[in-house]
């Protein structure tokens, strides 16, 4: 027997019951057709929204770095005393780069001060913990035992000061040398070469051959501009005893380098 | 009589999608994006008023290895509406715990120059477009030093709390286009600030959304 036509031109198989399998039919086709066409409506809705390509949200996404930043500039004028001729040849200009030259004048006992001494002040800046390390080569023209050395150049750092508008003022900065060379707690004549040496911890030159940390300590500054001209100011203390120094000429070379580890 | 039924949904749906979508609310890219004073920094963005609003801004180096004064970008926005509307901003993310760290209030956020965007943007004579307060600024004009020695802005992504309006105003287009056009809005600039500082090292990032959506029912 041929398949039955429906008046929809679809066919159905032939059975006793057909009207009721027709209806059972048509109840399985008109779902489908309606989720087709709902389907096909969402999707022309949607595709409407697509081609409009219209928004109602907006975003900006954004980032920043900052990195670890130290600075070493002068904290000003260097003072010298205890001189005898020599003087200042290159100032220290404050928040100026650090490019100091001195001329200790006379170190021979012609000069009769106890000490030839210099400051030279120095400013620290930073926003994360600094290590301030040294290093320094002394050069004589003598020949002998007799000649300045190293040693015989006391070197320390003074008092430390945070102050000043955006400075950090919490934790505690370690001076790794003894302070001002000059105190009597700091060297002696040794009682028999008789000559004068600086003998506390990283009190002289010899100390600082190779760069060594003298001063380290927590970050420095607060979230303010690099036009704040405040940071961490501290004195470096240079003394040489004249003495019977062989005669001749000393250069001394210190660089100061300030790194955030 | 099955067919009819299920055609005019239809086609009503269809008549009314264009309505719904097109110029009802539409935020949008203004312009290319512009960034100055960086270093290491770039800013990424459509340079087409048709294209959305997906701006990316890197400020680039902010401590004070970048020695400019201030690194500032501009974000034209374009907005399209056929009725009174609201620009809200919200943002997340830029939570360093470190205070020293960039702060929501270390980076400056104003709105500046709304401007007609063609000639079908709508002139609206019985409402004005109001930026609210304290939003009407360029933050790199109104940075200032204070007392802590740290940068602040007229106003700052601080003045952002939750979804916050920045902006509303009348209807902002004249035509009813089912299609972004070039010239059927209002355009501003949200200008961004971040001046190099002392800030405590590490990278922070945050995110932006821009919302516009229906505003107080103010006449045209």
């Amino acid at each position: 027997m041929p398949p039955l036509a429906t008046k929809r031109g679809q066919a159905t198989l032939p059975n006793l019951f057909g009207y009721e399998t027709r209806q059972t039919h048509l109840c399985t086709i008109m779902p489908r057709q309606i989720t087709k066409i709902a389907l096909l409506t969402i999707s022309l809705f949607l595709s409407a929204a697509t081609v409009f390509g219209q928004s109602t949200t907006g975003t900006v996404s954004m980032s920043a770095t900052v990195s670890k930043f130290v600075e070493l500039n002068s904290g000003g004028a260097v003072t010298l005393t205890g001189n005898s001729g020599g003087g200042v040849t290159t100032d220290g200009v404050a928040n100026s780069p650090l490019a100091v030259s001195i001329n200790l004048g006379e170190l021979g006992p012609s000069n009769t001060n106890s000490f030839v001494f210099a400051q030279v002040p120095l400013k620290l800046r930073s926003n994360a913990a600094y290590v301030l390390s040294m290093s320094a080569t002394v050069t004589s023209s003598g020949a002998t035992s007799s000649r300045i050395v190293a040693a015989d150049v006391g070197f320390g750092l003074g008092t430390i000061s945070r102050s000043g508008t955006g400075v950090n003022t919490t934790g505690t900065d370690t001076n790794a040398t003894s302070g001002d060379p000059t105190l009597a707690a700091n060297g002696a004549v040794n009682g028999t070469s008789g000559r004068y040496e600086f003998t506390a911890v990283r009190s002289n030159l010899s100390a600082f051959s190779s760069a060594t940390t003298a001063l380290s300590g927590p970050i420095i500054m607060n979230a303010v501009p690099r036009s704040n001209a405040n940071g961490l100011t501290v004195p470096a203390f240079f003394a040489i005893k004249p003495q019977f120094f062989e005669n001749g000429t000393t250069t001394i070379s210190v660089t100061f380098t300030v790194t955030a580890p | 009589m099955m067919r009819l039924r299920l055609v005019f949904p239809i086609l009503i749906l269809l008549t009314v999608a264009p309505s719904v979508y097109a110029q009802a609310l539409d935020i949008s890219s203004g312009g290319q994006p512009t960034i100055t004073g960086a270093v290491n920094g770039s800013v990424t963005g459509s340079a087409s008023v048709l294209d959305n609003l997906v701006v990316t801004i890197n400020f680039g180096e902010v401590s004070p290895l970048n020695t400019n004064a201030i690194v500032k970008v501009m974000v034209p926005i374009a907005l399209r509406s056929n009725q009174p509307y609201q620009v809200s901003v919200s943002f997340s993310g830029l939570t360093n715990a470190n205070a020293q760290a960039v702060q929501a209030s270390d980076v400056g956020f104003g709105i500046q120059n709304l401007r007609k965007l063609g000639g079908a943007g709508q002139d609206c004579n019985q409402s004005t477009h109001i930026i609210r307060s304290p939003f009407n600024n360029d933050p790199a004009v109104t940075a200032t030093v204070g007392s802590n020695g740290r940068v602040s802005y007229g106003s700052s992504l601080a003045n952002l709390s939750g979804s916050t309006i920045v902006l509303s105003g009348p209807e902002l287009s004249k035509n009813n286009s089912s299609k972004r056009q070039q010239s059927d809005g209002w355009i501003f600039d949200a200008i961004f600030t971040l001046t190099p500082q002392f800030f405590a090292a590490g990278v922070s990032s945050t995110t932006l959304i821009f919302t516009i959506s229906p505003g107080p029912n103010v006449p045209c």
